[in-house]
C-alpha cells in the first residue's frame, strides 16, 4: 500500500548528509560526490511521477543515486583506453620524497572495519530522521561539526539550557533508534 | 528516572552534566557529582552508559556533512528545475 509521500522542497534538508555520506565513501572526492547528488536530486524530480509511495523517500533517492553512481565509473571506464598510466619510481633525484603510493595500508583499519563504519555512519544518520530539523541540525553542529555552544546559540536565537534540553532529547532519540537498529 | 532523588544531584542535573561531559564542558566537580549520583541511581547510570557509547559510534562513524553552500547550491538547482 502506497503510504510515503514526496516532498522535493525538503530533500535537503532531511537527506542530503546521507546521501554524501554514501556517495563521498564511494567516490572519495567531495566535488564529484557534490554533482552526483545534484544529479540525483534533478533526476528524481523528473522522475517524482514514477514514485508509487512503497518505499520511503530517502531509499528512492538512494536508488537514483546507486545508479547515477554506477553512471559515473562506466563513463570513466569507457575512457580506460585512452587514461595515461604514470608509475612513480623512487630515484635519488626524489630520495626524502614522500610517495603516497608507497605509504602502507593501515594495520590498525581493515575493508570491513571501514565497511563497519560506513554502515554504523548511515544507520546514525537514518535515526536521525526521527529528529526535527531543527533538533538533528544542533545536534549535528555541536556533535559532529564540533561548534561551540556559544556560536549555536546565538545562531538560533537560544540559551545554552534551550541547546543542553534540545542536545538531551536528541540523544535519547538516537539512542534509542540506535539500541534497536545497531547496539 | 526524573523523580528519583539522591544527594547532591538530581537526575535531571545529573543528566544534564553527563550530557555536558560528552562535550567536555562538564567541570571536573559535576563529573565527581555524576559518579556519586550513579552510584545510588541505577536509571542515571544507564543513561551514562548509553550516553558514552553513542558518543564513540558518532566518532567512529567519522560522519561528514554537507556545508550550508553546497546545500544552497542543490536547493537552488532543485528550485529552478521544478519551476521550469
Amino acid at each position: 500500500m502506497a503510504t510515503n509521500k514526496i516532498d522535493p522542497t525538503r530533500w535537503v534538508d532531511r537527506y542530503s548528509d546521507y546521501l554524501f555520506n554514501y556517495t563521498i565513501v564511494r567516490v572519495n572526492d567531495r566535488e564529484l560526490a557534490n554533482d552526483i547528488i545534484s544529479e540525483t536530486f534533478l533526476a528524481g524530480l523528473k522522475s517524482m511521477k514514477n514514485f508509487k509511495g512503497e518505499a520511503t523517500e530517502r531509499t528512492w533517492l538512494i536508488s537514483i543515486l546507486k545508479r547515477k553512481i554506477i553512471d559515473y565509473y562506466r563513463r570513466i571506464n569507457s575512457k580506460k583506453g585512452r587514461a595515461e598510466v604514470r608509475i612513480n619510481y623512487n630515484s635519488e633525484d626524489n630520495e626524502g620524497d614522500w610517495l603516497e603510493e608507497q605509504a602502507p595500508d593501515r594495520f590498525d583499519m581493515n575493508a570491513e572495519d571501514q565497511m563497519e563504519n560506513e554502515e554504523l555512519g548511515l544507520a546514525i544518520l537514518a535515526c536521525m530522521e526521527n529528529l526535527n530539523e531543527k533538533q538533528a541540525r544542533i545536534f549535528t553542529m555541536k556533535t559532529v561539526e564540533g561548534i561551540d555552544t556559544e556560536t549555536i546559540c546565538n545562531e538560533y536565537n537560544i540559551t545554552p539550557s534551550n541547546l543542553w534540553v534540545i542536545i538531551h532529547r536528541a540523544r535519547l532519540t538516537l539512542a534509542e533508534c540506535l539500541k534497536n537498529n545497531w547496539f | 528516572m526524573t523523580r528519583f532523588k539522591s544527594f547532591f544531584m538530581d537526575c535531571t542535573e545529573a543528566n544534564h552534566c553527563c550530557d555536558k561531559a560528552q562535550y567536555d564542558e562538564a567541570s571536573f566537580i559535576e563529573k565527581i557529582k555524576i559518579h556519586l549520583h550513579n552510584l545510588f541511581c541505577r536509571p542515571c547510570n544507564k543513561y551514562t552508559d548509553d550516553n558514552k557509547k553513542l558518543s564513540e559510534l558518532v566518532k567512529k562513524a567519522n560522519l561528514k556533512t554537507c556545508t550550508e553552500e553546497e546545500k544552497k547550491a542543490w536547493k537552488a538547482k532543485i528550485d529552478s528545475e521544478a519551476t521550469k
